[in-house]
């Protein structure tokens, strides 16, 4: 447990009092204004929180800042459909203007400055996220390096590159290397199509706000709380998600972007065994060899075990006397107890037993 | 008129109360003791390379039937999933039904594990471990469980071994991976299995969570954590959470040659429908299955659909078949507190109807 009182003192004190004043100024600047004024929302948690972690323990800042992360996410959407936002312009033009520049992000023709927009586009960045995030984890550089890397404009004379021959001595390396090359393309462009396909699905999602608003107007009911909002986002994105997703297409996506990344990992993994090979150590295709024979001798032992077993019991039974009991005794590693021996020898350490057959 | 009426000083209240939420779990968060894994008393048994037999103790009071019954878990996330808290666990509901529990922990494959075939995990490690029980208990026959692609291995085991068989229930299990709506059989249809298995080795599992939290990604890495704020100032609630998240990213490598085959014969050729599914020099049939079968499935699983389940009632022998249809998730299934009262309990009364020894 910790005892630290940090958090139930002066850290839980310091943020009552900041959001306070802070609520005291909002009050204040609605009744001057006598409207609704926009307010800096994200912003605001986002001066809280720096504001305040610097002294809180470094073992909840990862887990804070995701928490932080998400927040910012739902209050940036309900700054986005407060009444008052997009330059004053109020009702259900504002609202409908809010729903183009939403769409605007996902086509990619609003630049601004990645603030106004950014996190609602960053939410359709999951999927992708989530895929960086494994790629990273199985590969010594960081993050996805080639997702930025220029691809359009140089196909054209990449392709004639690496389609000219190798020639002498260094032909195969040479040959290596621009197949590395394609294998970086083609991972390349499935995932900026894998991209684009989500940009799209951004766009559906939007629509599909845009109508559950319009069924929200003809129920008269309203939404009141930037959680309903962002819940109601997410169940949008959801359903335009599990509806694209299970398509042939997003299929074919799915399995150009795992088979390219495999592919390109595979090219790379040929060219490390070889520079192993070539300062004489052990390459990874020289130790799965080695795995696949020991575990073909281990399935050779254990049937072997098992006729020798079979002997021993046909032996024992025709010289008429007790044939061996215990068939995986030969197999296990460790022997613990038996069932009528469970309470007593539930104390007893793991001890290895060799094999005695 | 705009159907969104957020005022400013609403919405600062909101957030207020999410910072507060916020401030109080991180010391809720600092104060959770270390995660358990697993919290009904068990001990080991039976080892083998990685693989762990428990053996789960008898709670007072309680006499076990005389057949035991064996867990077969996937190979996919850790089986403490069964077994999660104190009042969410489905293993303390067995026990409390009289069953001797048994489970197979299949422990971290790790490189030198690459060529376990399906064939060593079956025809290998279950059937040592179901010879181990039945001489330990004096039986022919014992019961089996089999969970997830846990249930898949112990259709494919109880066809080639029935007479060891008494009794087998499946659980969320895949048997038709056509079904409409099993994305991720759509999704591994595409992919290259052979250059990802002979590119990788061993299959990691960060690539299997990328898999999984892409089914649902807005709720499953968005949405999710903004719910937990809502839970951060208890701290059972703030346990049982990171407890969960625990087990949702424990992912065990898979040995590549296994996922090949289970990957190949059943995500891509649908296996138990259209059969060719040959372990060591037998091919699986399921019509080769005659004990009694209970087959539990979830009505709102987004990974193994009812109708990936439900497939079963056709494809074997048995002529004591029964289903049980769970209004819940692939999860929900074992943690919810309906289950508690539903499932475990039907799974106990069914086996101890047909469990005479």
């Amino acid at each position: 447990m910790n005892n630290d009182s940090f958090f139930s003192n002066d850290w839980m004190e310091t943020q009552r009092k900041y959001w306070e004043n802070w609520m005291a100024m909002s009050r204040k600047a609605m009744g001057v204004a006598g409207g609704s004024p926009t307010a800096p929302w994200e912003a605001a948690l986002d001066h809280w929180w720096k504001a305040l972690s610097p002294a809180a323990p470094d073992a909840s800042k990862q887990f804070m800042e995701r928490m932080m992360d998400q927040g910012k996410a739902f209050f940036k959407m309900a700054e986005t459909f407060l009444p008052g936002a997009n330059g004053g312009v109020d009702g259900w033009s504002a609202f409908t203007k809010t729903l183009e520049d939403m769409q605007q992000g996902f086509r990619g023709s609003v630049d601004d400055g990645g603030n106004t927009l950014h996190r609602l586009m960053a939410f359709w960045e999951l999927p992708y996220d989530n895929w960086q995030r494994m790629v990273s984890s199985m590969s010594p550089v960081p993050g996805d390096f080639l997702r930025n890397m220029p691809h359009g404009d140089m196909q054209g004379s990449v392709d004639r590159l690496l389609s000219a021959p190798g020639l002498g001595y260094h032909r195969e390396e040479q040959a290596q290397y621009q197949a590395l090359m394609r294998c970086s393309i083609d991972y390349q462009k499935a995932l900026q199509d894998y991209l684009a396909f989500n940009s799209k699905l951004g766009l559906k999602a939007v629509e599909r706000m845009r109508s559950y608003m319009q069924d929200l107007i003809q129920s008269g009911k309203t939404i009141d709380s930037a959680r309903a909002i962002y819940d109601n986002w997410v169940g949008c994105c959801e359903a335009v998600y599990a509806e694209e997703v299970s398509t042939p297409h997003y299929a074919e996506l799915h399995g150009k972007l795992v088979n390219t990344q495999m592919a390109l990992k595979h090219r790379m993994a040929v060219m490390v065994d070889e520079n192993l090979g070539a300062m004489n150590m052990p390459t990874r295709t020289e130790i799965r060899t080695l795995q696949d024979r020991l575990q073909e001798t281990r399935r050779e032992n254990k049937r072997m075990r098992r006729d020798l077993h079979a002997l021993q019991q046909q032996v024992q039974t025709l010289l008429g006397g007790e044939a061996p009991k215990s068939l995986t005794s030969g197999l296990r590693t460790a022997l613990i107890e038996g069932p009528d021996s469970k309470k007593s020898m539930a104390a007893k350490p793991v001890a290895a037993k060799p094999a005695t057959k | 008129m705009i159907p969104i009426d957020i005022r400013p000083d609403k919405l600062a209240e909101e957030m207020l109360d999410y910072t507060r939420k916020l401030g109080q779990g991180m010391e809720n968060l600092l104060n959770a003791d270390k995660i358990d894994t697993g919290v009904s008393p068990k001990h080991p048994v039976y080892k083998e390379d990685k693989l762990v037999l428990y053996r789960y103790d008898t709670p007072a009071g309680i006499t076990p039937k005389p057949v035991p019954l064996l867990i077969v878990y996937a190979l996919v996330n850790r089986p403490y999933m069964a077994d999660i808290q104190e009042d969410r666990s489905t293993i303390k509901g067995l026990l409390a039904t009289g069953q001797d529990v048994y489970l197979i922990d299949w422990g971290y494959p790790d490189g030198a594990d690459r060529s376990l075939t399906l064939d060593d995990y079956i025809n290998g490690y279950i059937d040592n471990c179901v010879d181990f029980i039945r001489e330990s208990h004096g039986l022919d026959a014992i019961n089996i469980l089999g969970i997830c692609q846990g249930g898949a291995f112990s259709l494919m085991y109880t066809s080639m071994h029935q007479e060891k068989v008494k009794n087998l229930v499946t659980m969320v299990t895949p048997v038709d991976f056509e079904a409409p709506g099993n994305l991720l059989a759509s999704w591994t249809r595409a992919m290259d299995i052979d250059l990802a298995v002979d590119t990788m080795g061993n299959v990691p599992g960060e690539l299997l969570n990328w898999t999984f939290l892409s089914l649902k990604p807005f709720s499953l890495t968005g949405q999710k954590y903004v719910n937990m704020v809502d839970l951060l100032d208890d701290p059972d609630k703030v346990k049982n959470f990171l407890r969960m998240e625990k087990w949702i990213f424990d992912s065990p490598d898979q040995a590549g040659e296994t996922f090949r085959q289970f990957a190949k014969d059943f995500f891509q050729k649908n296996g138990f429908i259209n059969g060719g599914v040959v372990l060591g020099d037998r091919e699986v049939n399921l019509k080769e299955l005659t004990c009694p079968i209970l087959n539990i499935y979830a009505l709102q699983d987004h990974l193994v659909p009812p109708d990936a389940s439900r497939a079963l009632k056709t494809l074997t022998s048995s002529s004591d078949y029964s289903e049980l249809a769970f209004p819940g998730g692939h999860i929900g299934i074992y943690v919810s507190g309906k289950a508690q009262k539903e499932v475990t309990p039907s799974i106990g009364k069914w086996l101890n109807e047909r469990s005479a020894a």
